[in-house]
């Protein structure tokens, strides 16, 4: 049992990947990972608010009527990363600022309503909660990987500090301007995909 | 026959709705609650956010806006004009404040350098800034632009020092004539009145422009008075 709940939290970080393998929250890996810091603060953001609406909605799982319960999840959700954004917005004003951008990616994002409705939904507090957490962490994970090649390779920087010497751009070496677009992010998923599956032998289909 | 279920159970249509009008009420009265009581809180830190912009045009440190800002409202004829609201609670509602053909100035009360608050679209969402002019009315001091939500990487560069760094030295007037500064895409080399776009964010770099020249074409009047002003100093 103990075993089961901790694979709750291990699970989605690599063979469970709410990326890699449910193909969920492709659009915000696309929006936010030209560089390497809204990345990670997506990512933060995203473990979160999944957390716990995770375990809110797991908590009121046995009084959700059926019909309603997408309402139900997105109010809960949309409350809570509201609520969340006002308070940072009175106490630390600065970091709110980062996320503002981001409130609204973080609602939408299909990982947040995907697990509620698969799991939360159907489960108890305490594994909804873990299950969360690494959904959460599964999905920024791949999200700094993307923004680690995009902003090295697209602005020859991370975290916004130069990397690549002004030497080599004297020498002629230009920054990649396709790294800064929409496709560049679905090809680096697609390679990450693709190694993922050649590691692990069972996800691949017949 | 069981226990009576309330409403008749999870799944009718007396209990859908009593759980949603529940839930709706306990929802409202909770976004509310934490809006009201942290308003005054949000307000003071956005208000100390402009006035920290402001300084941040002029080259000063966080937080001397009180000591060295003097601000005031004028109108299109560039004269100084009494408002209902201050200065500051004006770039609340700036684009309400244009309409109303009140624009504010803060001027550095020292230097005579002025600093103007500007407002505009960019490619998503509303962008906007603050920009100062040197004495002479003309050259650019500093520049400091933000936005609500352009793409991080393309057109949120413009709220970067590298982008803003390119400002500084910038003159708005030809032969009499305000041009404001032009955005370019591909580069500026050097060009008068000229600043290189943001690479991919050819719509924000649009939006800054015409911000530019838009909001400052308000305060024509003003600065030609001030120009004029300034001549006949020196040549006393």
């Amino acid at each position: 049992m103990k075993n089961k709940t901790f694979q709750s939290l291990t699970n989605p970080l690599a063979k469970n990947n709410p990326v890699l393998v449910q193909i969920l929250g492709i659009c915000s890996a696309l929006a936010v990972t030209t560089q390497l810091k809204p990345a990670l603060v997506m990512g933060l953001s995203v473990t979160a608010v999944c957390a716990f609406s995770n375990l809110v909605l797991s908590l009121l799982r046995n009084g959700i009527p059926d019909r309603i319960r997408i309402i139900v999840q997105l109010v809960v959700i949309a409350a809570l990363v509201t609520i969340v954004n006002d308070v940072l917005k009175a106490y630390v004003y600065d970091v709110s600022k980062q996320l503002s951008v981001y409130v609204g990616l973080i609602i939408t994002n299909c990982i947040i309503m995907g697990r509620v409705e698969a799991f939360a939904l159907s489960n108890k507090p305490l594994p909804s909660l873990l299950d969360g957490i690494g959904n959460g962490i599964g999905y920024g994970a791949v999200l700094v990987i993307i923004g680690f090649v995009r902003e090295l390779f697209g602005n020859g920087s991370l975290f916004g500090y130069q990397i690549i010497p002004e030497c080599f751009y004297e020498a002629g070496y230009v920054n990649n301007g396709l790294m800064l677009f929409p496709p560049a992010a679905l090809i680096i998923v697609g390679v990450i995909i693709w190694v993922h599956r050649t590691a692990n032998k069972d996800l691949q289909e017949k | 026959m069981g226990k009576k279920k309330f409403l008749g159970g999870k799944n009718s249509n007396a209990y859908i709705v009593f759980y949603s009008t529940v839930m709706v009420v306990i929802v409202a009265i909770m976004l509310a609650f934490t809006s009201l009581s942290l308003k005054d809180r949000q307000n003071a830190n956005e208000l100390n956010e402009k006035k920290d912009a402001i300084v941040a045009s002029l080259g000063l440190e966080k937080g001397s806006y009180d000591e060295v800002i003097e601000a005031y409202v004028v109108n299109k004829e560039g004269q100084v004009i009494e408002t209902a609201e201050t200065p500051l609670q004006k770039l609340f509602d700036l684009v309400g404040s244009h309409a109303k053909g009140e624009y504010p100035v803060f001027e550095n009360k020292a230097t005579g350098e002025v600093v103007f608050p500007l407002t505009g679209k960019g490619l998503w969402d509303d962008i906007w800034g603050y920009v100062a002019l040197e004495a002479d009315l003309n050259t650019i001091k500093g520049a400091i632009f933000d936005h609500a939500g352009e793409t991080p990487g393309l057109g949120a560069e413009i709220a970067t020092p590298k982008f803003q760094a390119q400002f500084p030295g910038q003159t708005i007037y030809e032969e009499g004539q305000l041009v404001g500064i032009y955005v370019v895409k591909g580069g500026a080399k050097g060009a008068a009145h000229s600043v290189d776009a943001v690479t991919g964010g050819t719509k924000t770099s649009e939006g800054l422009q015409n911000m530019i020249k838009n909001c400052l074409d308000n305060y024509d009047a003003f600065l030609k008075v001030r120009q004029a002003n300034v001549v006949t100093e020196n040549a006393e």
